[in-house]
């Protein structure tokens, strides 16, 4: 019954350029997503690597003070939002599918919208650069500092626009992934059976659904405060200048568990498979994933302890904060317990895997000194948080997302990374990383404050802070050495099997890499944690299909999600610049009529999405067995 | 599994739950309200913070007037209960009845919509403009938002309805009035709080 | 098939005959919440410590029922929609504290 109309629909598949501006595939929109925030990865990069250059020497006039404050809050909002965000979303759109058995995601048109709406206000964000200067009220844009007063031209507006449709995107996605792993887990596929990255990128998710809008509601009212002359955050007309910082934080403290808990799930995985054992505590592994991401919420106000909260306040949101040290130490101990008595590879994936642990307990012992509120008035805004948050976040998040690019690579394009290149990344990245930050610490604690520009001669900053730049450019050159083994690799030929590291355990190694375009041939049956794993044990050459081969259902491809994002940066543009552009006719300012336009090309492409329906099409068996003979 | 499966046969009691498609939508769109309670939570909080904050403009208990906030209230009430029996009209397959209860959900949205409007054109007559102070900006972002949601229901339950006259009921329209309807209630969950928060409180004091 | 066909129209049918019944006595008491609400503020001189304590409790009361009966909560199978609702409901409550509290001093 469900196949009758089989044969009625035509095949609609683009190729070349149009391919991937329709695809709705979550493998290539998986692709997509690496590509862009690899890119603005490079970019931030880049941003990090001019502060340093500035900074190496005392009084030094490498860049302006303006174009310094421009720099340091482009790196920040670019990291945190446009490089770190999107190459999570990468591997999560490219992984969690295969890893629970689906053939695509809940909402594959809405996961399209997603990256374009992202990739829109990435774009949007970094043409202030070319339009008479970028944000420079930091990435935590705090009032009054970004409010008209201290921020007269458009840099500001590019952030509180940029970020806004970003964010929508962001949560679109979010909201997708909880319900594919809702409702499209394969039979057997029971919750305490998903494998750890599903997991984390499942708790992720509720937290992006939970968090961004307050993010929403934050940038809309600095928005309005910007451009309409409205009073949230303008203590002269009766606004509350702590109410932003409040605001932010209740978004960006979880924000912060959004980027940890999947490089979690990653180092899971990877230790578990290179040390050839299940992964130790796996359901103690699901329990700390449920506090960190709970607790997460409940600890904004660390970041404000000089604000002036009180002691009472204070001392609440201290030892909130330190109870997340206990699942994050279950974590811990669960990974060195792992590789205990495991016959551990040291590869280049476990490498970075096993770099992460050490690494990233630094960040949470500096965090937990921080949590101590006293204490915290003495690390406040100097060179000790900075490292702080570079240990947690570099150390953590880019170490554990190299460590997954090295392992699913395969999988994500048939190839291989070349192991040599690969070690030499994570040595050259891991040392220079250490040596950047390690000495930022003891910066902090003699007095040097973050933000600033330059620093005098003879306050003993001098050796440390040409370290530090030095420690930079080695993780550079890691980051060159990566993109070198990209490049090589994409000319070897495509023949990685389908089980690579021969001791895959989950279920996206069933399938060929990289994986056809319906993914499963025939859904698998799932009998345990660790199904593939699991089968092999059992003797067995795969898994136990739970269906019979038959024709596939496909969505179809759509270029609107492109426009949406189209329209959506022309609004943003054009309100954002109602004030200078003057009126079209009498009253009625031109920008608005651009802003408006804008806002038509998004809802009437709302429109055609509903009224046209999307029968999809079916890839038929004859096609699914000769992929199968091909790759046997 | 597509979404042709029961169009030509008989249409099950719960047809937006009949396919993987109408599941995920309805999850879909419980999680995004899950994050719509957020994002009016953080405005209202934004509201409370600030309403005291009135500067030179009329303050709350001078400047609300129950009598329209009531009939306001009464209209979205009862428009929520419209919503009710589409959605029973739904699950009894009676399209006809489906379509009328939603003109008239719209109907009663249009004349909430109207009746905002009005009060707002009072309000800044009487020198409660949006950059009045920070409890004016407050205010009218809080309750503009929601007016915007309003507005949105009724564009898109007005675009379900034509859908509905051309296409009928099947397993692919059932989906969407289903969550429209979802989204309507929510929009009436907001304004209990709105009504309750905003101008009794502010009645209060 | 035939068993679980009938079962499912003997459902409807029961349907028809409960479900509008069961609304309208759902929206009644919407009404007498609001009601009582508008009616304590408008009433005159009751402690205003306690009009809160009545705003908020009909508020939640209301709320609760329309989205039991209304919004179908109460039916099987809204597990993973409960538990987006109250995640939603728990960090508005972190928002509140926050604004009553924690933002002037």
């Amino acid at each position: 019954m469900a196949h009758a109309h089989a044969h009625t629909h035509a095949v609609k598949r683009h190729s070349g350029l149009m391919d991937w501006l329709t695809t709705v595939d979550h493998k290539k929109i998986g692709i997509l997503y690496l590509l862009a925030g690899g890119f603005f990865f490079l970019v931030g990069g880049l941003e990090a690597l001019l502060i340093r250059i500035q900074l190496w020497k005392p009084m030094n006039d490498f860049v302006s003070a303006d174009t310094f404050n421009e720099l340091l809050t482009m790196h920040g909002t670019t990291m945190i939002f446009l490089a770190a965000m999107p190459i999570l979303f990468a591997l999560m759109n490219a992984i969690v599918p295969l890893q629970i058995g689906a053939r695509d995601v809940a909402f594959p048109f809405l996961n399209s919208l997603g990256f374009w709406t992202f990739l829109f206000g990435g774009i949007l964000l970094n043409v202030s650069w070319f339009t008479g200067g970028a944000p420079d009220a930091g990435w935590t844009a705090y009032a009054p500092l970004a409010g008209t007063t201290y921020n007269g031209d458009h840099g500001v507006d590019y952030y509180v626009l940029g970020l806004q449709v970003a964010g929508i995107g962001t949560l679109i996605g979010g909201i997708n992934f909880l319900v594919t792993i809702i409702n499209m887990r394969a039979p057997g596929m029971t919750f305490m059976r998903m494998p750890m990255f599903t997991w984390t990128i499942f708790i992720t998710s509720a937290l992006i659904l939970f968090a961004f809008p307050a993010l929403t509601v934050g940038l809309a009212a600095l928005m309005f405060d910007r451009l309409f002359d409205a009073n949230f955050f303008d203590p002269s007309g009766g606004g509350n200048a702590v109410l932003w910082e409040h605001i932010f934080w209740i978004f960006g403290h979880p924000e912060v568990y959004i980027l940890i808990l999947p490089a979690f799930g990653v180092i899971s995985e990877v230790i578990s498979t290179f040390s050839r054992k299940r992964l130790f505590g796996y359901s103690s592994m699901v329990f700390a994933t449920i506090l960190i991401g709970f607790l997460g919420f409940m600890v904004w106000a660390h970041h404000m302890f000089t604000t002036g909260l009180g002691p009472v306040a204070n001392a609440l949101f201290s030892i909130a904060t330190m109870l997340i040290a206990v699942p994050t130490g279950i974590k811990i101990f669960n990974w060195l317990f792992t590789m205990w008595g495991g016959s551990i590879i040291f590869n280049t994936a476990n490498l970075f895997a096993v770099g992460f642990v050490p690494t990233f307990v630094m960040g949470g012992v500096t965090g937990v000194m921080l949590a101590a509120a006293p204490a915290d008035f003495q690390y406040h805004d100097s060179y000790f948080v900075v490292a702080h948050f570079h240990y947690v976040i570099v150390g953590g998040l880019i170490l554990g997302i190299f460590s997954g690019l090295h392992y699913w690579w395969p999988k994500m394009f048939g190839r291989a990374l070349n192991e040599t290149i690969g070690k030499l990344t994570f040595w050259t990245f891991f040392i220079g990383f250490h040596l950047t930050f390690f000495i930022q610490h003891f910066l902090g604690l003699l007095g040097m404050p973050r933000r600033i520009w330059t620093y005098l001669d003879g306050l003993g900053f001098n050796e440390m802070n040409l370290i530090s730049t030095i420690g930079a450019f080695l993780m550079a050159l890691g980051t060159i050495l990566f993109l070198l083994n990209i490049v090589t690799t994409a000319f070897k030929p495509k023949n990685a099997p389908a089980d690579p590291w021969e001791d895959g355990r989950t279920l996206e190694w069933t399938i060929p890499s990289p994986a056809p375009e319906y993914n499963f041939a025939q859904t698998p049956l799932v009998r345990g944690y660790d199904a593939y794993w699991k089968e092999k044990m059992d003797g067995h050459k795969g898994m136990t299909p739970a269906e019979p081969l038959g024709p596939i259902h496909m969505p179809s491809p759509s270029i609107l999600p492109f426009f949406m994002g189209v329209g959506l940066f022309i609004a943003a543009l054009g309100f954002m610049y109602a004030p200078d552009w003057g009126d079209m006719f009498d009253g009625f300012k031109a920008g608005y009529g651009v802003g408006i336009f804008g806002l038509l090309i998004l809802f009437g492409c709302m429109f055609l999405r509903s009224v046209i329906d999307d029968h999809g099409f079916h890839i038929e068996e004859e096609e699914i067995l000769k992929d199968k003979g091909g790759k046997a | 599994m597509s979404a042709h499966s029961h169009v030509d046969g008989q249409l099950p009691h719960e047809p937006e739950k009949a396919t993987l498609e109408g599941r995920n939508k309805v999850l879909g769109f419980w999680l995004f309200l899950g994050g719509e309670t957020v994002l009016f939570g953080t405005l209202f909080s934004a509201f409370l913070a600030l309403r005291h904050q009135v500067l030179g403009g009329p303050p709350a208990e001078e400047l609300f007037n129950l009598g329209l906030v009531a009939a306001a209230t009464l209209i979205l009430l009862t428009s929520s209960l419209t919503s009710v029996f589409a959605v029973h009209a739904l699950h009894t397959h009676q399209v006809k009845s489906l379509i009328m209860w939603l003109i008239i959900t719209v109907v009663l949205g249009a004349g909430f919509l109207g009746l905002e409007i009005y009060e707002f054109v009072h309000y800044v007559h009487e020198g409660h403009g949006f950059t009045t102070s920070a409890f004016s900006s407050s205010f009218y972002t809080l309750v503009g938002f929601h007016g915007a949601h309003v507005a949105f229901g009724i564009l898109w339950i007005s675009l379900l309805i034509i859908q509905l006259a051309k296409k009928g009921l099947n397993t692919t329209t059932a989906p969407k009035v289903y969550i429209a309807s979802m989204y309507w209630h929510f929009i009436d969950v907001v304004w209990v709080f709105i009504f309750t928060v905003v101008y009794l409180m502010g009645k209060v004091g | 098939m035939a068993s679980n066909h009938s079962a499912t129209e003997e459902s409807t049918k029961r349907h028809k005959v409960e479900g509008p019944k069961k609304h309208v006595i759902a929206f009644i008491f919407s009404l007498a919440l609001t009601l009582i609400a508008f009616a304590a503020v408008m009433g005159g001189e009751i402690n205003k410590d306690f009009i809160y304590i009545i705003l908020m409790g009909t508020a939640f009361l209301q709320v609760f029922v329309q989205m039991a009966f209304w919004m179908h909560m109460k039916d099987r199978g809204h597990t993973f929609a409960l538990i987006g609702i109250l995640g939603g409901v728990f960090i508005v409550f972190t928002c509140v504290i926050m604004a009553e509290y924690w933002a002037w001093w």
